[in-house]
């Protein structure tokens, strides 16, 4: 059966997976959530993601939620596309260095990044008030933290080392919506950054789904 | 081989869920403390080592290594006989799923309450704000609702099994509740009798009895 991928097409935690999935050439059906009409928090959908969150998948009955498990499981159980390099490391030294970038990404981007998009991006498109004193505090924190980026980044290619990695990869739903929040700091905050950042954009399989989640029943 | 070195800070919150791990895995380690409070962790020397000047790090036989999810399960990987992650294809899915929830769905509210209940608790002198605790408590009582749900069909997060995404939830798990009491706090509560306990077995646990006045040098077990 393939893998059903349950989510919003534009959500940024749908749009991590689906990368993942294309990335690989996994085929998969994208599977709608109504978010607005609340299907996320009805008693079905608890049953199956107790958060009541998106995305989750089901992958021939086995039921998994949280976008970077869902990416790793995905990595874990396909193989690399020929002439490609897996997106998480197997050897011992490789992993820890790919779970020290998997954890910057969760410790020291997202928590900055995700308000400043939430306060100018989510809460004006839902006509909500923004709150500028925590979008301002989130990119100044976020502009501090990206100065580990600039240094670890002008030794190596990549955030765990000179092959790209699902660390990586992570970054692109908040990073890609920065702008829109108002905030260019991918593209000025240094050099490498920028480097770092303007080919994470290039990437196929996140173009393929940066304008909306949907469907691939081939490759 | 040289003695693993867990660069941080004795009542440094991070490092105690590094030594938690390090005592579960049975492994010597040698504690070096980094003079924070003159801000080695933000000298270059340290910068090199820690972009983000940031305690703790490892240095294990020349390998350094820090964020301390990552240096947990740099050591469990290590010593997989103690199996905090599985390693079945399935199984090793439903404990990244569990690591994933206590990074998204418990630690962003529990690491802000918490580390501001442990300042106060400590008694140092950085300032403090009731309503940054007491939204962050109200955000965590409703992650703990899907928790409940979580742990009322199978005995921890990811299985029926202990893994290192339950052991994650220390120490800021142990830290909310010191806007409780013994009997009536944020991770035990008599609403959520589930929770309350895993949480109650989580801190009977050895590993983490042992640092309880703080992280120390531990060459035997």
């Amino acid at each position: 059966m393939v893998l059903k991928l349950y989510g919003m097409p534009v959500s940024t935690c749908t749009r991590r997976v689906a990368t993942v999935l294309v990335e690989y050439k996994v085929p998969f059906e994208f599977v709608s959530i109504d978010v607005a009409k609340g299907e996320h928090k009805s008693a079905a959908y608890l049953q199956n993601q107790p958060f009541g969150q998106v995305p989750y998948i089901d992958d021939d009955g086995f039921i998994l939620f949280e976008s970077r498990a869902i990416c790793r499981y995905i990595v874990d159980k396909y193989p690399a596309p020929a002439g490609t390099t897996p997106l998480v490391p197997s050897d011992i030294k490789g992993k820890a260095l790919f779970e020290q970038a998997a954890s910057i990404e969760y410790s020291d981007f997202e928590p900055y990044a995700y308000p400043a998009v939430r306060e100018k991006v989510f809460k004006a498109m839902r006509n909500l008030p923004t709150d500028q004193a925590v979008y301002d505090s989130s990119i100044e924190t976020l502009d501090a933290k990206l100065a580990g980026y600039e240094a670890i980044l002008g030794k190596q290619k990549y955030l765990a080392g000179n092959e790209i990695t699902l660390a990586d990869l992570f970054h692109l739903p908040y990073a890609t919506l920065l702008a829109k929040a108002g905030s260019d700091l991918m593209t000025t905050k240094g050099p490498n950054v920028t480097r770092w950042y303007n080919e994470l954009c290039e990437r196929p399989s996140w173009n393929a789904v940066k304008d909306g989640a949907k469907s691939f029943s081939s490759y | 081989m040289a003695i693993l070195k867990l660069h941080g800070g004795k009542q440094a919150t991070c490092t105690r869920r590094v030594a938690t791990v390090l005592h579960e895995l049975q492994v010597p380690f040698e504690l070096i403390e980094v003079d924070v409070a003159n801000g080695a962790h933000k000298s270059p020397e340290y910068l090199k080592i820690q972009p983000f000047g940031q305690i703790p790090y490892i240095d294990d036989d020349g390998f350094l290594l820090y964020e301390t999810r990552a240096i947990c399960r740099y050591i469990a990987a290590k010593y997989p006989k103690y199996g905090l992650i599985p390693t079945e294809p399935k199984a090793n899915a439903l404990f990244e799923q569990a690591a994933s929830v206590e990074l998204t769905n418990f630690d962003p509210s529990a690491s802000k309450a918490g580390l501001q209940l442990w300042i106060r608790k400590m008694g140092y002198p950085f300032p403090t704000d009731d309503k940054i605790i007491a939204d962050n408590l109200e955000t965590l009582e409703k992650k703990l609702d899907a928790y409940e749900a979580i742990l009322s069909k199978q005995r921890y997060l990811a299985g029926e099994t202990i893994t290192l995404a339950d052991i994650f939830h220390l120490p800021y798990g142990v830290f909310v509740t010191y806007a409780g009491s013994e009997s009536d706090s944020v991770m035990n509560r008599a609403s959520r009798p589930n929770v309350a306990r895993w949480y109650k077995e989580l801190i009977s646990r050895p590993s983490w009895l042992a640092y309880l006045d703080g992280v120390t040098t531990t060459t035997a077990y």
